[in-house]
């Protein structure tokens, strides 16, 4: 692992003149599961963005030394090229960084068998449903074995079951591969169960309202939802929320 | 199924009906042939005058083709510059709009005198070329922006190339619109090519439209029967032969979202 990633008093206005995120300014540990939860429009997905250096800051900066295919992105839709075939649109990261035909496709089929779709390396998104299309965007994102995955809402348009099966099959491959993962989310539900440490963040401008550590340990089975440790982390959250709007 | 072999059957039927109460009512009502010819009468004009039709014919396909060509490469390359840059996007596309909304007819007199009427074939390429790549550019253009966003970001996420970009996300995403573009265009080339060949009015264009103002001015209706049959079966076949490519390039991917 190649170390920690910080934000320093990052900041994006955008030319408009909409102020999407304030300061924020946090230090996400090497291999560390944490979300970002917030109301829409608080500047979440700007947050990535700016990671991901697909947007400039406004003020302050992102101290991580990213590299070719370190990281990983999960968009809220799955983002898929329709003419391609599953193991096509997977093997999209190695092949854009030049790696042989055949070797990118057994990886990319390889990890199609990860995220539970072997025997559709051949299909086409059309032919797959939403949640699978979903896995295999998880698939393509962590095909070249991302020292960091971003995800921006990605199960947000799934239905209920669909949506904890996936949560379940994340944390697998999290504790797996142990990529440091961040993952936006206005679910608080979605965001205990699934991290480590959880940033809330407020309505526009974007700013860092709390810092809620969960400390419960992983795996995380089905029950745990349910619990009374479950419980009292969601009513920690939901309570720095409502001392905000206060 | 039933439905597609209908589709197929009804015109057919409905051709082979026509044209046998056309024969029938030419002989019934005895309609002089310098008004209307009987369909045998057209279809020994190519006993006759086959060779010279067929030769014309091969003159128009060609232009036609040629202007087809030139057409699908300049509108995709505008349409790529367009795309990279807005600012000549901005620049051009009002000449672009403009050289599209003015008739070609219009235009043809002006560039027959530049190019020469020695020259008469180089003007109808030209004129042809003007009226088959409108579609083309506002097509591709179309499509290029249509690429999603996200996977373009995916794209710099990965470090594309613009190489990269171009063929493996630009390309692809805009395929469905471009190949609309570029039937109509197919058609369009043979429209832009008769209608030039028409205002060059000269011998030495010598194409099909050229033996339609021969035959009529001669009073030879039936050929000009023969050599509309033939130009209407060249815009036919090219049509299917553009339709057919599309679904080829397209039918696994896209072309069952009628369906869907």
């Amino acid at each position: 692992m190649s170390g920690d990633l910080r934000l320093d008093r990052l900041a994006k206005t955008f030319p408009n003149g909409t102020a999407a995120l304030e300061e924020l300014s946090a230090d996400i540990a090497a291999g560390a599961f944490v979300s970002l939860l917030g109301p829409s429009g608080c500047g979440k997905s700007t947050v990535l963005r700016l990671i991901a250096g697909l947007e400039e800051p406004t003020r302050g900066r992102v101290d991580w030394p990213q590299t070719r295919g370190s990281l990983g992105f999960i968009f809220q839709e799955p983002t898929l090229m329709a003419w391609a075939s599953a193991a096509k649109n997977a093997a999209l990261p190695l092949e854009l960084a030049g790696a042989p035909r055949s070797e990118a496709h057994a990886r990319a089929c390889a990890a199609l068998a990860k995220v539970g779709l072997e025997g559709f390396a051949n299909a086409l998104p059309r032919e797959l449903s939403g949640g699978m299309r979903m896995r295999v965007s998880i698939a393509r994102a962590l095909v070249a074995e991302p020292e960091v995955l971003l995800m921006d809402e990605p199960f947000a348009a799934l239905d209920e079951f669909t949506r904890s099966k996936l949560n379940d099959d994340l944390l697998r491959l999290w504790a797996e591969r142990r990529f440091t993962g961040i993952f936006v989310t206005h679910s608080v539900f979605e965001a205990v169960y699934l991290s480590q440490r959880i940033l809330i963040l407020s309505g526009r401008p974007g700013r860092l309202i709390a810092d809620i550590e969960n400390p419960a340990p992983y795996p995380r089975a089905s029950g745990y939802r349910t619990s009374p440790e479950f419980n009292a982390t969601a009513r920690e959250i939901l309570k720095a929320l409502e001392d905000r709007a206060a | 199924m039933m439905m597609q072999g209908l589709r197929l059957l009804l015109p057919i039927a409905l051709f082979a009906g026509l044209v046998g109460f056309w024969e029938w009512a030419v002989v019934r009502w005895q309609v002089p042939p310098f008004i209307l010819p009987s369909p045998g009468a057209i279809l020994t004009v190519f006993e006759t005058d086959g060779a010279s039709l067929l030769g014309s014919a091969w003159i128009t396909l060609g232009t036609t083709l040629a202007a087809f060509v030139l057409a699908v490469i300049s509108g995709m390359a505008l349409a790529v510059l367009f795309a990279s840059s807005r600012l000549a996007e901005a620049a051009l596309s009002p000449y672009a709009v403009t050289l599209q909304v003015t008739p070609v007819v219009a235009i043809a007199p002006l560039i027959i005198v530049w190019v020469g009427l020695d020259n008469a074939w180089l003007a109808v390429l030209i004129l042809a070329w003007i009226v088959a790549f409108f579609p083309v550019l506002a097509s591709a253009t179309a499509g290029l922006k249509a690429v999603d966003p996200n996977l373009r970001d995916l794209f710099r996420l990965y470090r594309a190339g613009f190489r990269q970009t171009f063929l493996r996300l630009m390309i692809p995403s805009s395929l469905p619109y471009l190949l609309a573009g570029i039937k109509t265009a197919g058609g369009l080339a043979l429209v832009g090519a008769v209608v030039a060949e028409f205002a060059a009015a000269s011998g030495n264009t010598d194409g099909l439209a050229w033996r339609i103002l021969e035959a009529g001015n001669r009073l030879q209706i039936a050929k000009m029967f023969a050599a509309l049959l033939l130009l209407a079966l060249m815009g036919v076949v090219l049509y299917a032969i553009l339709s057919f490519v599309e679904w080829l390039l397209l039918h696994r991917w896209h072309g069952d979202r009628r369906r869907a």
